[in-house]
């Protein structure tokens, strides 16, 4: 009897164990890319609502997931379960740290990202006192990164305020801020950012630009290198596709806009001042990756001193 | 004596295989360390937490949480629970709160509490006390309905006050039922603090085991979120085995009620 007992929880052990060995094989190669919802997105939606990706080289099929954080995106892909991701340079950069190897493959899209409160009392980052919260998606993400970037220029130490931060996705982090609870400021992106401006008494204590020092890419494409071999003759295709999106997004912003309103479920005029608003950018250059690299380094949220030059994605 | 010593042998034993099986696995199944990460790495990153001390203040923390949201989830439930045993009107109130209540998850009201309440500790304490409330009230009138009947004649002999009434006869009678609540209520609680404090974040530098354990997974820590779930399943063990085993002990053992 022991002995049975100890075989069942043996094999429900060995049943648990992780790793995915075993791929489901079939004639078509199958490439699973991870994205999140915004407007930074916006040329992933292009490539989606225009079938861009049908003429795909021949036996490669496409299956898009869409997450709700970088983290999900990053332990799917350590997991062996996805093989191409879109996210902020910061998780992608821990990642590279923790030992994932994984490279960048190109950009996505510039985007203004800001603090913003509705607290008359605060007007810089001085102000900030034990009681006031700041809310954004997590720790590690680049609205984290940036925060702390300015906290180390302003206040001279990039972990003064992670006392105060709280976790919200951006919707409940906008909710939050306006319903005038605890948190007092919200560290966000288009449209979010645009709604809180307009709302009675926001004003913005810090724009993404003014926290890192010049303009940086928000979103960009990255690949595992257990995936290369399956992603090395896909990934040109994409590339040159993204680019195009990319440029149709910037050159006729009106269409691009009608096009993108139902799925972004937004008016078409206010979808159209967010697709122009003043940083919103899209472009496959990758700006910014030395730059979070050294401070991440130096405030140590990496450990190791990793080199973008060795990031990149080559094939 | 040997009869008492043999559940924790074997269990020993089976957590020392299961031990030896995750770390056999995590050396030769050539998973990556950052999936499944060896036993000796989760126990070097435990320790080292233990001892920066940033562990344990997190853990005490949560116990406080939890200690705050068992106590008046608890004495909320027994008013609850007694009043409606008591009078009519307030029976049927309490069915209906059970029926609106009781299947709705903490995590569904987050939204809401956020609105109203914000993200502090208060809100934290609430969402413990509604996952605690209502396994106490269901449990604790079952308890009252089983209640034998010659124990009701006893107090109405005595000519008990309906305070007394309750306190005397209608709460030890059901004992059991509100140990059993309270397990549940012990359980749920702990799933309520985890997922708000991964949400809520740290107030004042502190924000509990979920967020310890959130804060690990954002980093990609994966040896510091085995951590913070040995520690959970530890304090599970030592309250199930030292607090529970002792207080039925004492109680419904000794009078009978549960053998």
């Amino acid at each position: 009897m022991r002995n049975k007992s100890l075989l069942l929880i043996l094999f429900s052990l060995f049943t648990l164990i992780p790793g995915g060995c075993q791929k489901e094989k079939s004639e078509d190669t199958e490439i699973v890319i991870a994205e999140q919802f915004g407007l930074a997105y916006a040329p992933l939606q292009v490539l989606k609502e225009t079938g861009a990706l049908k003429d795909a080289p021949e036996g490669t099929r496409v299956r898009w997931v869409r997450t709700a954080n970088a983290t999900a995106i990053r332990e799917a892909m350590a997991a062996g379960r996805m093989d191409i991701g879109f996210m902020g340079i910061p998780p992608f950069l821990i990642g590279a740290d923790r030992g994932m190897d994984w490279k960048v493959f190109g950009g996505l899209s510039r985007s203004p990202l800001g603090l913003v409160t509705n607290l008359p009392e605060l007007r810089t980052l001085q102000d900030f006192a034990p009681h006031h919260r700041i809310a954004l998606p997590q720790p590690g993400s680049i609205q984290h990164i940036l925060l702390s970037m300015a906290a180390e220029r302003i206040l001279g130490d990039p972990q003064v305020l992670d006392g105060l931060l709280v976790t919200l996705s951006h919707p409940d982090g906008m909710n939050a801020l306006l319903s005038a609870t605890e948190v007092s400021a919200h560290f966000t992106a288009p449209p979010y950012l645009m709604k809180e401006l307009n709302a009675p008494q926001g004003h913005l204590l810090l724009s993404g630009e003014e926290a890192f020092g010049g303009p940086f890419t928000f979103i960009i494409g990255v690949t595992s290198a257990a995936s290369a071999k399956k992603v090395e003759p896909f990934l040109p295709f994409l590339m040159k596709k993204i680019d195009e999106a990319c440029v149709f997004l910037n050159e006729n912003p009106e269409e691009a806009a009608k096009m993108l309103a139902p799925s972004y479920n937004l008016p078409e005029e206010e979808l159209l001042t967010l697709l122009t608003a003043e940083g919103t950018r899209y472009g496959t250059e990758v700006l910014g990756l030395n730059r979070f690299i050294e401070f991440m380094h130096a405030a140590g949220y990496l450990e190791q001193p990793l080199s973008a030059e060795d990031l990149q994605y080559r094939p | 004596m040997k009869k008492q010593l043999s559940p924790w042998v074997n269990r020993s034993l089976y957590i020392l295989i299961l031990l030896v099986v995750w770390e056999a696995t995590a050396r030769y199944s050539g998973v990556s360390p950052l999936v499944l990460p060896p036993v000796s790495g989760v126990f070097k990153v435990l320790f080292s937490s233990l001892l920066d001390g940033s562990l344990a203040a997190n853990t005490l923390l949560s116990l406080g949480l939890i200690a705050a949201g068992l106590g008046i989830g608890s004495t909320l439930g027994i008013l609850l629970a007694v009043g409606a045993a008591r009078w009519k009107p307030a029976r049927d109130l309490v069915d209906t709160l059970l029926l609106i209540f009781h299947p709705l998850p903490g995590i569904a009201l987050f939204p809401l509490v956020i609105l109203w309440f914000g993200v502090g500790y208060f809100s934290i304490v609430i969402l413990i006390v509604h996952s605690v409330l209502w396994p106490m009230v269901t449990n604790l009138l079952s308890g009252f309905e089983s209640l034998p009947e010659i124990y009701r004649m006893v107090g109405t002999n005595y000519q008990l006050k309906p305070a007394a009434f309750s306190f005397y006869i209608l709460l030890p009678g059901s004992f059991p039922q509100f140990i059993a609540g309270f397990k549940i209520g012990w359980a749920r609680a702990w799933r309520a603090l985890i997922s708000a404090e991964m949400i809520f974040g740290a107030a004042g530098g502190l924000g509990g085991l979920g967020w310890f354990i959130f804060k690990r997974r954002v980093f990609m820590d994966t040896p510091g979120i085995f951590a913070g779930l040995i520690v959970i399943i530890v304090i599970g063990m030592l309250v199930e085995d030292l607090i529970f085993t002792a207080v039925e002990k004492r109680t419904v053992l000794r009078w009978g009620m549960k053998s």
